[in-house]
């Protein structure tokens, strides 16, 4: 596979090829430690040095929030809204967000596909970027390294002073057409060490969780908790959703909406009359954690936690997902080593 | 199926569309409950099974899950029992025949036939727990010779609660129906049994090794029917429990209904015991 070398100072006319034929997606800054994905006016805008988004690109194909139908009220009609295809270049995407999209595209193909994401998910090219971990990156704990180019159709690795751009798939090479780069014969450089783990390989994990259902830990991070759901709605494998209608202010039309839902939202598991069936924050926090690590896990063999930091790195109350997980080894592990 | 084999996504069934539906026949079941008959477009069959749920709609108020509560053997609409517990349902009793309702469905994995059918059939059903499962004792009752004996336990709060009073009426007087009702707070003119569902089933009679069991009721109450069924010595192969949570979509998509690794819009809401005995948060 021929690497080509992107100096940096070419990283705007780069941007810009990619918009001459398609959107371009990419991470901008929007505050002081702030990035997120935008599509792209301004090349030079774009920051491909960046820790994380606050939001994966998730938000492009499941979007926070959608008009599922369109209905009339006067004649009790109404009209799926339509959906426009994606054709677009996300540019800039770190390797656990990647892998993130695979997780969300097993959940909205397996059983009853659903058009609404797949549409919007299909024509999406990839081009990833390596990344230097910091103190809440701790994907390479479910084996994700920073240089994965996994779903990728281009990889850039980062270089002191640009980047090695690899072509991974026809895709990729109809997008660098018309772009000349030098070929990069130097190999490419050690991505970072992370400053964050899980202390045990992710495959012994659903064992830990089973062991760990009634641990001390989920009352503790209860008591931090606020229950306001910033975790579930930064997390880039998180789905869960729930559908809403409204109504415009004539009450003649309106739309059916679905927009994100979070399971530490008190009213997420709640039915008619009241019942509440995961009523305390404990159980809210338990079920989070293992649905990261336990509950889809045992039916895929994949953890639903990519490593992304961000329920810490946004967590209004400090509470670090790494954290808990390795309070629960280490407490599993003095059990396991308790004499009987 | 895989992303990649996907050619045309936007060629899917669309999961989220309803079909529009009339009421056909609204009657009062109690103070908080009311009886709907529902016909489909063209009179086509609903096509579920006993203890599956369809998703009912009312554009501009919402979406909810509603077990229907006919058999599959009544042709031509389908009913359902519904308890007012929310503005979609006070809106729904306040339409009127002819009206017409967004009906998604049938979901969910309803009572698995196959193994009821040639046993006796024992149905606990504790207050609105009747409405789905009324659906498998019409079932039972239009195909009496595919089953053994009926033996129906039901619970309400108090007589004022019972639902389907003809219909109870009826079971009652059938010779092949062994039925036994019992109420928590009876009132001035109750001359029946008094006291929570469990208090029903040590009396029962059943042949142990021929009876197949299905309960539903409030969340509260599966884990003490659940010992009294067990101490009267019914196996736990031999009990199916249909569970209650929010299935919000009925498609396994928006994570609501979710107990451990469990959808119960895809695995149940009707489970077989032995699959959700060590599955946490189930009952």
């Amino acid at each position: 596979m021929v690497q080509f070398y992107l100096e940096g100072a070419r990283v705007p006319e780069f941007v810009a090829h990619l918009a001459s034929s398609k959107p371009v997606y990419a991470p901008h800054r929007t505050g002081r430690q702030s990035y997120a994905f935008a599509k792209v006016t301004d090349p030079g805008a774009v920051v491909l040095d960046y820790p994380r988004t606050m939001h994966s690109v998730k938000k492009f194909f499941l979007p926070p929030r959608e008009e599922l139908l369109s209905f009339d009220l006067t004649d009790n009609s109404f009209e799926p809204v339509p959906i426009d295809p994606t054709d677009a270049v996300f540019l800039g995407v770190h390797s656990y967000d990647l892998a993130a999209v695979g997780r969300l595209d097993y959940n909205f193909t397996v059983g009853s596909p659903e058009s609404n994401y797949l549409t919007r998910r299909q024509g999406a090219v990839f081009i990833g970027v390596s990344f230097e971990p910091d103190k809440f990156h701790f994907s390479g704990s479910v084996g994700l390294r920073p240089e994965d180019n996994a779903g990728c159709d281009i990889f850039l690795t980062k270089l002191l002073d640009g980047y090695v751009l690899e072509v991974l798939t026809a895709v990729g090479e109809d997008l660098m057409a018309g772009f000349e780069l030098p070929a990069h014969d130097a190999g490419k450089p050690a991505t970072g060490n992370f400053q964050q783990h899980i202390y045990l390989p992710q495959t012994k994990l659903g064992e830990v969780m089973e062991k760990s259902y009634d641990s001390p830990v989920w009352e503790e991070t209860a008591e931090k908790c606020v229950g306001c759901g910033t975790c579930n709605i930064v997390c880039p494998t998180c789905y869960c959703f729930n559908v809403e209608e409204s109504v415009d202010i004539t009450v003649t039309t309106g739309t059916r909406d679905r927009h994100w839902d979070g399971c530490m939202l008190r009213k997420f598991s709640e039915v008619a009359g009241g019942e509440v069936f995961r009523e305390d924050l404990a159980a809210r926090q338990r079920h989070r954690i293992f649905r990261k690590f336990k509950y889809i896990s045992d039916v895929t063999g994949q953890p639903w936690c990519v490593g992304c930091g961000r329920c810490t790195a946004y967590c209004t109350a400090g509470i670090s997902i790494a954290n808990i997980v390795n309070r629960l080894i280490a407490d599993t592990e003095r059990v396991f080593a308790a004499p009987v | 199926m895989t992303l990649s084999e996907l050619k045309h996504p936007g060629e899917l069934e669309d999961l989220y569309s309803p079909v529009m539906a009339e009421i056909k026949e609204v009657r009062r079941l109690s103070a908080m409950e009311n009886y709907y008959r529902v016909e489909m477009p063209g009179g086509q069959e609903l096509g579920h099974m006993p203890g599956q749920f369809v998703e009912l709609s009312i554009f501009g108020v919402g979406e909810a899950p509603f077990s229907v509560s006919s058999s599959p053997t009544l042709k031509g609409s389908f009913e359902l029992g519904v308890r007012r517990a929310g503005m979609l349902t006070d809106v729904l009793a306040r339409l009127k025949p002819g009206a017409k309702v967004g009906i998604r469905g049938p979901f969910g994995h309803g009572v698995d036939l196959d193994s009821f059918r040639g046993r006796d059939v024992l149905v606990v059903a504790g207050g609105i727990g009747l409405v789905p499962m009324r659906s498998l004792i019409n079932y039972i009752i239009d195909r009496r010779d595919e089953f053994g004996r009926l033996v129906i336990c039901y619970g309400a709060k108090s007589d004022q609660d019972l639902l389907f009073t003809d219909e109870l009426e009826q079971w009652r007087n059938d010779p092949a129906i062994d039925f036994h009702v019992t109420v928590d707070t009876p009132s001035d003119h109750w001359t029946g049994n008094v006291g929570v569902i469990t208090t029903l089933i040590p009396g029962l009679a059943l042949d142990l090794n021929q009876t197949v069991c299905c309960v539903c009721g409030p969340p509260v109450m599966y884990r003490f029917v659940l010992m009294a069924l067990k101490s009267r010595g019914l196996s736990e192969k031999d009990i199916y429990m249909s569970l209650e949570r929010r299935m919000k979509c009925g498609v396994g998509k928006c994570g609501h209904c979710q107990i451990n690794s469990s959808y119960v819009c895809q695995d149940g809401p009707v489970y077989h015991y032995p699959d959700i005995k060590f599955l946490q948060e189930a009952l």
